[in-house]
């Protein structure tokens, strides 16, 4: 700290002389609101800009396997969408993420990539599953279909879920739970059908969710 | 009740601003001081000063990683910071409700 910058600074530092319960009540609500809304991760916005990648990737794969009769897979150009679209969101969650722990150091920094070992275990674990059925002869309908679309859903969701129970973020439990049940529901909609399913639900839940988020923080 | 039973350290617009901001954070974490300079709005002067007086109190910690220009300075509140916050807002509390 540099003591040179304001040597008067003691004479001009405010004391809480008259300063009135009423308005302290009011500047605390204000500054905790503010300052939750500065290290908040993700944003209100972060969440609309993934919403809508999902729904753009999932929608992009779904548009280039409807209608398929017998089930053959998506396209490579879908697949590259897929990926950029998923680019997108990364390049987001990133930037988000920086200007949240801007200036921010200790114990939840030094986990953050600690937490993320679950989580990237259970979307790989799908691509495993994925190998482990084509090697057994299961068709294309399910190894390229159902799996890759509501596997990750199920996993990635099961594991959050996991993860907020420890934490009694109930919140995160609730959106967890919703997850998994877009997953597993959307995987009876078939092939083709379960990629327009799951990227409509998960994008509307993400908007609820930040909707939710949002007007929680007002209350 | 009065408003003599607030905590005097907490009880100034600037340093409840401070202790708010910092509580905000999860539990272990800090906050340089320039992000926090810029979310309270104070002079740094203004800020050392006010910072200080809650160190000396025990409610937050202050630590300097690096030396000259590239040193900077993270502040973290203490359990007993937390404590004091969690004390004032209870009793805060109480004295609206009771006027």
């Amino acid at each position: 700290m540099n003591e040179e910058q304001d040597k008067d600074a003691k004479a001009t530092v405010d004391e809480g002389g008259g300063f009135d319960p009423r308005a302290a009540a009011r500047l605390l609500e204000q500054t905790t609101r503010r300052a939750k809304r500065q290290f908040e991760f993700p944003s209100p916005l972060l969440s609309l800009i993934q919403a809508a990648a999902l729904l753009a990737a999932y929608g992009a794969i779904w548009l280039s396997v409807r209608g398929q009769n017998p089930y053959s897979g998506p396209s490579g150009t879908a697949l590259l969408e897929l990926y950029a679209f998923v680019g997108v969101a990364a390049v987001a969650v990133g930037l988000d993420g920086r200007r949240a722990r801007a200036g921010v150091s200790g114990r939840s920094s030094q986990q953050g990539w600690m937490r993320a070992i679950p989580f990237m275990a259970a979307f790989l674990v799908v691509y495993v599953l994925m190998g482990a059925l084509r090697f057994d002869g299961f068709s294309t309908a399910i190894v390229y279909g159902i799996i890759p679309a509501a596997g990750p859903l199920i996993t990635v969701g099961a594991a959050a879920a996991g993860y907020a129970a420890a934490r009694n973020d109930w919140q995160m439990l609730g959106f967890a739970i919703a997850v998994v049940a877009v997953g597993a529901g959307s995987a009876f909609a078939g092939p083709s059908g379960v990629w327009g399913v799951a990227g409509v639900c998960l994008c509307a839940l993400v908007v609820c969710s930040a909707i939710a988020k949002a007007w929680l923080r007002r209350a | 009740m009065t408003a003599d039973l607030l905590d005097p350290l907490i009880h100034v617009p600037a340093r409840l601003r401070i202790v708010a901001t910092l509580a905000a954070l999860p539990d272990g974490d800090a906050l340089s001081f320039t992000r926090l300079q810029k979310l309270i709005g104070l002079t740094p002067g203004n800020l050392i000063t006010h910072l200080r007086k809650l160190e000396h109190a025990g409610y937050l910690s202050t630590e300097k990683n690096g030396s000259g220009v590239a040193s900077h300075t993270s502040v973290a509140l203490s359990n007993r910071g937390r404590a004091a916050l969690d004390a004032y807002t209870a009793a805060l509390r109480d004295l609206i409700a009771g006027l």
